[in-house]
């Protein structure tokens, strides 16, 4: 038990909402999470990846001991989430991005030196952490500049820097580069991996909805979508599931009314996904053997379609999640907001 | 059939107001809200007038202060109602940068965010009068009172209050968030000068030339006169004046303010949008 | 970085706490200095419009005092109503109360961080009002016991600030109604606690009820002890209201506690800490 950082057991959290004045009798209930069993070892960086309304954080809000959950546990550190908050507390931390928490008149340092005090940590030490983590964030020259005054990039450093100071055992960073540019996302995900390297009892669990990210940092990863997890497992070995299909990527005119479907029901085809835009098509294949290409192509040109592109491609986590969910995350998010 | 932008952006913002001032709470508990503050300010002034009289309501001093107070609502209502929402749009809704863009006219639009405190105002306005007739003697007879001058004076007197809100609206466009608000803040301040709840012979000399040049002061001294003839005789300060010369003085100190308050909302509009203020928050 | 360093826990941890969330208080005081116009002026404004009512009436000069000690104390009644009772709904929007909450410290010392930094800021704004306020006006002072004075504002303060904790918790639970409701409560409290006149003029009963809010009986104790001709116009012995304010700070900050404790647990259940309904 004790290598487990975090660990659930069919974690579930059901959100009950209230209609407005005309349908007051009406109560729905949204399902946020389903049967979410994880488990976490120290040292880790674990990955939650899912669409936009996956249940990931409401999985962070639960672990954080901000939101109970309705079924199952979750135990950080050894301790019962639900049961014993104090105890989980000062272990860890949390930043999430796009978040504008402290008070904007106060400056950079003064800020952080304010939630310092939160968890304990003597000013003189604080101060000394503040302003190591601040040189490595590259925001020294900013510590005296008030926080209203930052950039959307600099404030997540900022933020960033609260999550580091405290210390904790395990933080959470729900979706850390939401928002900012790339330059600034590579440093966030560069500290982020040195500030896990720099102490092995540190485990950090974090929330994207950018495959990449996930991808290029995370050691384990769970894909979830609509509250439940599909997967679980390091990005290599979910990726080395595809490795006996082949990946087409195929641009060409519009489809000219040809239905997907039609090319899905094709002999050897796993899986199609479509995207149409500006007179143009690119169609993503997921084939048995790569011999079955020959049929996807005589069917495409019988209709007029005009071949412009094909190449083939090594699977990615993207790839991952159309095999488990049959639609890319994109597609998966408008249907959610449908 | 294409509704023009003006008329557009009016209804539009109307409709917004009101749900944004109502649909927090069910209508009973939001019409006590409505009636409930108004009514608690107009019985501090009642509890002091009846400790130091001991209780005579019969003198003309009572319907003065409890009508200037009552009328004094649309003071507050209409200004703030009108500036507030720039600071609602941009600092908690966030949403002032989308209005900006959209093909709005943005003084009509907050015109139109105003109304619904208009409206709420006008229900206060008429429960604390009726509250006031029924209980407190008010000497007010509907069948007595002059309309004719009622509502043309209120109609101007509104109109008057928009454009002193749209004044607002623009220094507030180039202000930070704060607890208080400038709306408000001047509304309270003109309460001293406007002869509101005292006659103005009653500020210091030196003070007095103010509240002569406030549209309010002759604005309430109108209703006053309109709904209760007699009391406004009792008081000196505007007695050397008829009826139609105040309403000429009023009307004139309209068109002066919605000059003013056209070009100052235009003055500052420009500032806020070169300074890049529209979308800020203060976030403090 | 060294793992897990030594961190101060149990009332150390209570203390700096206090003090971290007293500070922005205290500090935003000196960097924006706009609370001079809105929490200065405009309680001004209200006393002059008082004081000139009186006048108009010809009113007996001590109620002249009456109305600048009162627009002094709406100072604090706006504070707690505006930064204590509605704070943590703003807390809550902005995102930093989840972090109180994650944090290990106890939300009693974020209150009381609160509240301290709130009254010290708040203290300055109500002696600028005073002073102003008697100098524009002439109202003179002679007080009868500086020791009863001091007790009766700190017991004041002490049941005041304990009940704007003690509404805080309740509005963890508020959303976009907490800015209605604290708003709603804004003059009718003006009009119960006797702002601006003595409410030995209310009816016993009427009078008792409204000394649940400490001010009516610190406003009431205050002029009794700094007018005069306060004693006899006052509604209780100063003795008999300072023990009352006693009490009432007892209770204000027992119920704070168990209450905050009552609705953090309420409010993670149902999911409304970090909810965002604008």
């Amino acid at each position: 038990m004790e290598n487990f950082a975090l660990q659930t057991e069919g974690l579930g959290r059901i959100y009950k909402i209230h209609g407005n004045r005309k349908e007051k009798a009406i109560r729905k209930e949204l399902v946020a999470l389903k049967d979410v069993s994880l488990e976490v070892k120290t040292g880790e960086l674990f990955g939650l990846l899912g669409p936009n309304g996956a249940g990931k954080t409401t999985l962070i809000k639960i672990l954080t001991t901000l939101l109970a959950p309705t079924s199952g546990r979750g135990m950080v550190a050894g301790y019962d989430v639900a049961q014993q908050p104090q105890e989980v507390r000062p272990r860890i931390n949390m930043v999430s991005g796009g978040e504008s928490s402290g008070y904007g008149l106060l400056t950079v340092r003064e800020n952080l030196w304010m939630f310092s005090q939160f968890y304990g940590v003597p000013s003189k030490e604080a101060y000394r952490r503040i302003d190591s983590y601040l040189k490595e964030i590259g925001l020294t020259d900013r510590a005296h500049t008030k926080s209203s005054d930052l950039s959307t990039g600099l404030r997540q450093k900022m933020n960033i820097v609260r999550g580091f100071i405290t210390d904790p055992q395990v933080l959470f960073l729900d979706e850390p580069t939401l928002g900012l540019d790339v330059g600034a996302s590579r440093d966030v995900r560069r500290i982020i991996r040195e500030w896990l390297a720099a102490d092995a009892k540190r485990t950090l669990l974090l929330t994207t909805h950018y495959m990449a990210e996930a991808d290029e940092l995370c050691d384990r990863v769970a894909i979830i979508n609509k509250g439940q997890v599909l997967a679980c497992d390091t990005p290599e070995n979910l990726k080395r599931r595809l490795q006996k299909d082949v990946l087409f990527e195929l641009a060409t005119s519009p489809l000219n009314g040809l239905p997907l479907s039609a090319l899905e029901k094709l002999d050897g085809v796993k899986k199609a996904t479509l995207r149409e835009s500006d007179g143009r098509a690119e169609i993503k294949f997921m084939l048995k053997e790569e011999s079955a290409l020959a049929g996807v192509i005589n069917t495409l040109t019988s209709a007029n379609v005009k071949i412009q592109n094909l190449t083939k491609h090594e699977p990615t986590l993207e790839d991952v999640f159309v095999d488990l969910v049959g639609r890319s995350m994109e597609d998966e998010e408008h249907v959610e907001s449908d | 059939m294409q509704k023009s932008t003006f008329a557009r952006s009016f209804l539009t913002a109307t409709w917004l107001g009101w749900q944004i001032e109502s649909n927090w709470t069910d209508p009973f508990l939001f019409a006590v809200y409505s009636i409930v503050k108004p009514i608690a300010s107009a019985a501090i002034l009642v509890v002091m007038y009846g400790i130091i009289t001991k209780g005579a309501f019969g003198d003309p001093l009572f319907p003065y202060m409890y009508l200037g107070n009552v009328f004094y609502m649309y003071v507050g209502a209409v200004m703030t109602g009108v500036s507030w929402s720039v600071l609602d749009d941009r600092e908690h809704y966030k949403t002032l940068k989308y209005i900006y863009v959209a093909p709005v006219n943005i003084p009509m639009y907050l015109l139109g965010r105003g109304v619904s405190r208009f409206i709420t105002g006008s229900i206060a306005v008429f429960i604390t009068i009726t509250a006031g007739v029924l209980f407190l003697n008010v000497p007010l007879d509907v069948t007595k009172a002059n309309w004719l001058l009622f509502f043309p004076t209120l109609l101007v007197g509104v109109i008057m209050l928009a454009m002193m809100g749209l004044v607002i609206a623009g220094i507030t466009l180039t202000t930070v968030r704060h607890e208080g608000f400038a709306g408000e803040a001047v509304a309270g301040l003109l309460y001293i000068f406007s002869g509101a709840i005292f006659p103005l012979d009653v500020l210091p000399a030196f003070l007095r030339p103010i509240g002569l040049a406030m549209p309010t002061t002759y604005w309430l001294e109108l209703l006053r006169r309109s709904l209760v003839g007699g009391v406004a005789q009792a008081f000196p300060t505007l007695a050397g004046f008829s009826n139609l010369e105040l309403f000429g003085i009023l009307l004139a100190l309209t068109i002066l303010f919605s000059f003013i308050g056209i070009n100052t909302f235009r003055y500052f509009d420009h500032k806020a949008r070169e300074r890049g203020m529209i979308d800020r928050t203060s976030n403090y | 970085m060294s793992n897990q360093t030594e961190r101060l826990t149990g009332w150390r941890l209570f203390i700096a706490t206090v003090i971290a969330r007293a500070y922005p208080r205290v500090i935003g005081q000196q960097r924006d200095i706009s609370w001079m116009f809105f929490d200065v002026i405009m309680p001004l404004g209200s006393v002059a419009a008082y004081v000139f009512v009186y006048r108009a009436l010809k009113a007996p000069e001590e109620y002249i005092g009456f109305v600048v000690v009162g627009g002094a104390m709406t100072a604090f009644w706006l504070n707690v109503l505006w930064s204590m009772s509605s704070q943590l709904y703003w807390e809550k929007e902005t995102g930093n109360l989840a972090l109180y909450i994650i944090a290990p410290n106890s939300m009693m010392a974020i209150l009381l961080g609160m509240a301290l930094g709130g009254m010290l800021a708040t203290t300055l704004r109500a002696l600028v009002i005073m002073v102003v306020g008697s100098w524009m006006f002439g109202v003179t002072y002679q007080v009868a016991s500086f020791f009863q004075l001091f007790s009766i504002f700190m017991l004041c303060m002490t049941a005041l600030y304990g009940m704007g904790m003690m509404s805080a918790s309740l509005f963890l639970l508020l959303s976009r109604e907490a800015w209605h409701v604290a708003n709603l409560a804004q003059e009718p409290i003006y009009l119960a606690s006797g702002f601006y006149f003595p409410i030995k003029n209310f009816p016993f009963w009427v009078a008792a009820a409204a000394s649940i809010i400490p001010l009516t009986l610190g406003l009431d104790g205050m002029r009794q002890l700094v007018f005069p001709s306060g004693p006899a116009l006052g509604f209780m012995d100063v003795r008999t209201e300072i023990a009352i304010l006693l009490a009432l700070c007892v209770v204000f900050l027992t119920a704070a506690r168990y209450l905050l404790a009552y609705m953090e647990k309420l409010a993670v259940r149902e999911g409304r800490l970090t909810e965002s309904r604008r």
